[in-house]
């Protein structure tokens, strides 16, 4: 098992999970690259979830009056999940299709969404447009209900064109009038009791009411239209299958790809001035989306299987947002394995530091890479990290301490004892800076007494320096 | 004049949905709560007691992102509003995850918490009393006190879920004895959850993950059980609570199934509730006071047809008001009504026999 491969297989489980123990990365490594890409894909894997738990011990699961509960069922799923890449893909499309809490006031609709994204979110774009089309929170967001016969509202029609397939400049404004008019009479049932209540932030007489969608055919504008260059009496899905037809969709959510799972790209408003860092992986993912029938599966498979996610240049590269940040530490330290209150303190962190799930800032979502790292953010990212190093009693870290302990065999030096926590930590690599430090202290305090039997020395130094590695810079970035 | 017209039709729409069963051996009584946050109302119930003289005390458990609805609210069968008490936390008279509450024949209210593994105690107004319990896995420690029942010797019997058995305490948390261990078999539990005590002195389990309900002699002794997992009649899919009534008819909160289920004595099937809720006084009370919302509502069609995508994980009764939506605890009064807490509709249906 060479160094190499440990190395790229953790930059796999960073960008198409978490990150991964110590444990689980020799493991796939024994596997093979290839055999856990397609793991990662296989669909039949149980997700291992165990929803009754959660519907007996947190009620808001089901019953998801707000965010909070969500973003704690959302977290405890990203936590503990055996499928870590259907979570991230869904969390690739809430970024995509980024959907608010403000104009839904209620968590449970949202949630929905998201497990719309894990159902379809692999499968064709095109059958994800229709789902998101029809996706009650969708039509609420973005005011479709309010677009009718006669009257249109462009919101959606926009949107879907300027947000979610194809992006600014490859339309006109009589297409997005075109397409609104194909989705009008897609709405909700009981559409003003519920934007009434939506308004009020009412949960009377009864909690939430979920919404549905509800296609009404006599508020359907069924006249001819032409929409980008084809004309013909068009509903939703014909519009939808036209769109995902484009190479500009192609391209559009390649490099939408590209920036969550490979490096980062500057913000949407700037794509159509500012060319693609890698413009052959862009073809490359487009020429997957249309040799698969717009297969997100298959260009998934494509990009982790590429040269260029491989690379070593892209390693390491990108800012972990703060659902990947925290999710992937208490992955490590395996404190939220038993189902515990307190994970609501770690989902209650998002959005302090910047990402309030199933609460984006806007219909663009979030602006990811650097972004993520304002003054305050920063530092509440790296207390956090820190802080939650500092007990060597919780599992993950007891376990890792133990390895540590095993490995050194009673005699360590400085650069194996630091190595062998860098190790443990999920194979990261470490700056000059970092590991400079690192060594100074495993200097100070490493001694050499590594595996004897004074456990409670072991600890407070294998403890110290794993609380010092995940105090690194270098522990932002995945 | 608005206010008085929406009332009528509240009142009219209650009158229309109130229709007898098909077996005509329960109907439907009435709703009472409503959706609160703080004070009067409920907050994800988990739980009733009723009192000797019609006091009911139900205990909102609420959820990790907003702890403001932690509380225990006194109400009676009239929706007559006697205050509230606790809170969250960990303090005296504090609850982080409630779980049951039970009342002793001096009128003593028992809560415990499944975080904690305390057993707090209050008098019948709600002044905080006494607290007892202790985390562990010996005899006489607890470790997720999922339900509690007074036995008729006065005892408090609590299902210690994690530790899969009953343990049976006196009232001040001197331990007595318990049954149980992990298992499928006979007399053995996977997560037990709710516990009651028949008029006949026999105990009955909710055997949570074993989708069943086992039945003991007051000193543990299994003597039979009933009910096998799914969906269909009289199958069950994590039960939450039972109740059985003087003449052994046991009311199932078939919480997994959004229903509850009626066994006759011998565990034959009955009947199922879905679940019937009308406007209760207290969501009257807020209809009347906001007219604009209250119209709206009585020109939607709240049992709309649903589409397929409601199914599964998606949880259909998210989507229907008036059915049970994760029906937690079924209770009955002295009269033998029978009260389930709704508890994620934020309410309670009253169901009485024929």
């Amino acid at each position: 098992m060479s160094l190499q491969d440990i190395a790229l297989m953790a930059h796999l489980m960073r960008r198409a999970g978490f990150g991964a123990t110590y444990q689980e990365i020799h493991e796939n490594v024994s596997d093979g690259y290839d055999h856990t890409v397609d793991h990662l894909l296989d669909p039949n894997v149980s997700d291992g979830i165990q929803q009754d738990m959660l519907r007996r011990y947190h009620p808001d699961h089901s019953g998801g009056l707000g965010t909070a509960g969500m973003a704690f069922y959302w977290l405890h799923r990203m936590v503990q999940t055996q499928t870590p890449l259907r979570e991230k893909v869904a969390l690739f499309w809430h970024h995509v299709f980024a959907t608010g809490y403000g104009k839904l006031a209620q968590g449970r609709v949202l949630m929905d969404q998201v497990e719309m994204f894990r159902q379809h979110g692999f499968g064709s774009l095109k059958t994800l447009l229709i789902e998101l089309s029809r996706d009650p929170s969708m039509i609420i967001w973005l005011d479709n209900q309010d677009n009718h016969k006669g009257a249109i509202n462009e919101n959606y029609g926009r949107e879907l064109l300027e947000l979610f397939s194809m992006g600014v400049g490859n339309y006109s404004e009589d297409d997005i009038k075109a397409c609104a008019q194909a989705f009008t009479g897609w709405t909700v049932s009981n559409a003003k009791y519920m934007k009434m209540r939506a308004d009020n932030d009412s949960l009377w007489p009864y909690g939430r009411l979920n919404l549905h969608f509800e296609f009404d055919e006599d508020d359907h504008d069924g006249s001819e239209m032409t929409f980008l260059n084809e004309t013909g009496v068009f509903n939703g899905e014909e519009v939808v299958d036209i769109i995902c037809r484009q190479p500009a969709t192609a391209n559009f959510i390649s490099r939408h790809m590209y920036n969550f799972f490979v490096a980062d790209e500057p913000p949407v408003p700037q794509w159509p001035y500012r060319e693609p860092r890698d413009p052959e992986a862009i073809q490359i993912l487009s020429d997957a989306y249309f040799e698969s029938g717009y297969n997100i599966a298959e260009m998934l498979r494509v990009m982790f299987k590429s040269e260029f996610f491989k690379s070593e240049n892209v390693r390491s590269e990108k800012v972990k947002s703060p659902a990947e940040l925290v999710a992937g530490v208490l992955r490590l330290t395996g404190e939220s394995r038993k189902l515990t209150p307190k994970l609501q303190g770690d989902a209650n962190l998002l959005g302090v530091m910047g990402q309030q799930l199933l609460n984006p800032p806007s219909v663009e979502g979030w602006h990811t890479g650097t972004e993520w790292l304002d003054t305050g953010n920063l530092v509440e990212r790296i207390n956090y990290a820190a802080s939650k190093f500092a007990d060597v009693n919780k599992p993950g870290i007891k376990e890792m301490i133990g390895r540590l302990a095993a490995d050194a065999g009673g005699v360590a030096t400085p650069e194996t004892l630091v190595q062998d926590c860098l190790d443990q930590m999920g194979a990261i690599s470490l700056s000059k800076t970092s590991m400079d430090a690192l060594l100074n202290q495993a200097s100070k305090t490493g001694k050499s007494e590594i595996g004897t039997d004074e456990r409670e020395t072991d600890e407070d130094i294998l403890g110290e320096l794993l609380r010092l590695v995940a105090a690194t810079p270098d522990f932002q970035r995945c | 004049m608005q206010l008085l017209q929406i009332s009528n039709v509240v009142r009219r729409q209650n009158k229309l949905t109130t229709t007898r069963t098909a077996t005509d051996f329960l109907v439907y009584d009435r709703t009472l709560g409503v959706a609160a946050m703080e004070f009067r109302g409920f907050y994800y119930p988990v739980d009733l007691a009723i009192n000797k003289e019609g006091r009911i005390y139900g205990l909102n458990r609420s959820h990790e992102g907003d702890p403001r609805g932690v509380r225990i609210c006194m109400f009676d069968y009239d929706s007559n509003y006697f205050g509230a008490f606790g809170s969250v936390g960990e303090e005296d008279g504090q609850f982080t995850w409630a779980t049951s509450i039970a009342i002793d024949r001096e009128g003593l209210v028992y809560v415990s918490d499944e975080y904690t593994d305390r057993i707090s105690i209050f008098d019948s107004e709600g002044n905080y009393l006494r607290k007892w319990g202790e985390h562990g896995d010996m005899p006489g420690q607890i470790d997720g006190p999922a339900s509690m029942a007074f036995d008729n010797d006065d005892n408090l019997l609590i299902s210690d879920h994690r530790n899969n058995r009953i343990q049976k305490f006196t009232k001040d948390g001197r331990y007595v004895s318990s049954f149980g261990k992990e298992g499928e078999g006979d007399g053995e539990f996977n997560l037990p959850w709710g516990v009651t005590v028949s008029s006949s002195g026999d105990l009955y389990v909710v055997d949570w993950r074993n989708d069943r309900i086992q039945r003991f002699t007051s000193d543990g002794e299994f003597k039979s059980k009933y009910c096998e997992s799914g969906s269909d009649e009289g199958q069950l899919n994590r039960p939450a609570s039972v109740a059985v009534d003087k003449s052994g008819h046991m009311y199932v909160a078939d919480m997994g199934n959004d229903r509850v289920q009626v066994f006759d004595p011998d565990g034959g099937f009955v009947m199922t509730l879905e679940g019937q809720a009308t406007v209760s006084p207290w969501a009257q009370e807020f209809l009347d006071a906001s007219p604009t919302e209250a119209s709206a509502r009585y020109e939607s069609d709240l049992r709309v047809a649903l589409n397929a995508r409601t199914g599964g994980t998606y949880e259909k009764r998210s989507h229907i008001e008036h059915l049970f939506w994760a029906p937690i605890s079924v209770k009955l009064d002295l009269e033998g009504k029978i009260y389930v807490t709704d508890r994620n509709r934020h309410r309670v249906q009253v169901y009485r026999r024929v």
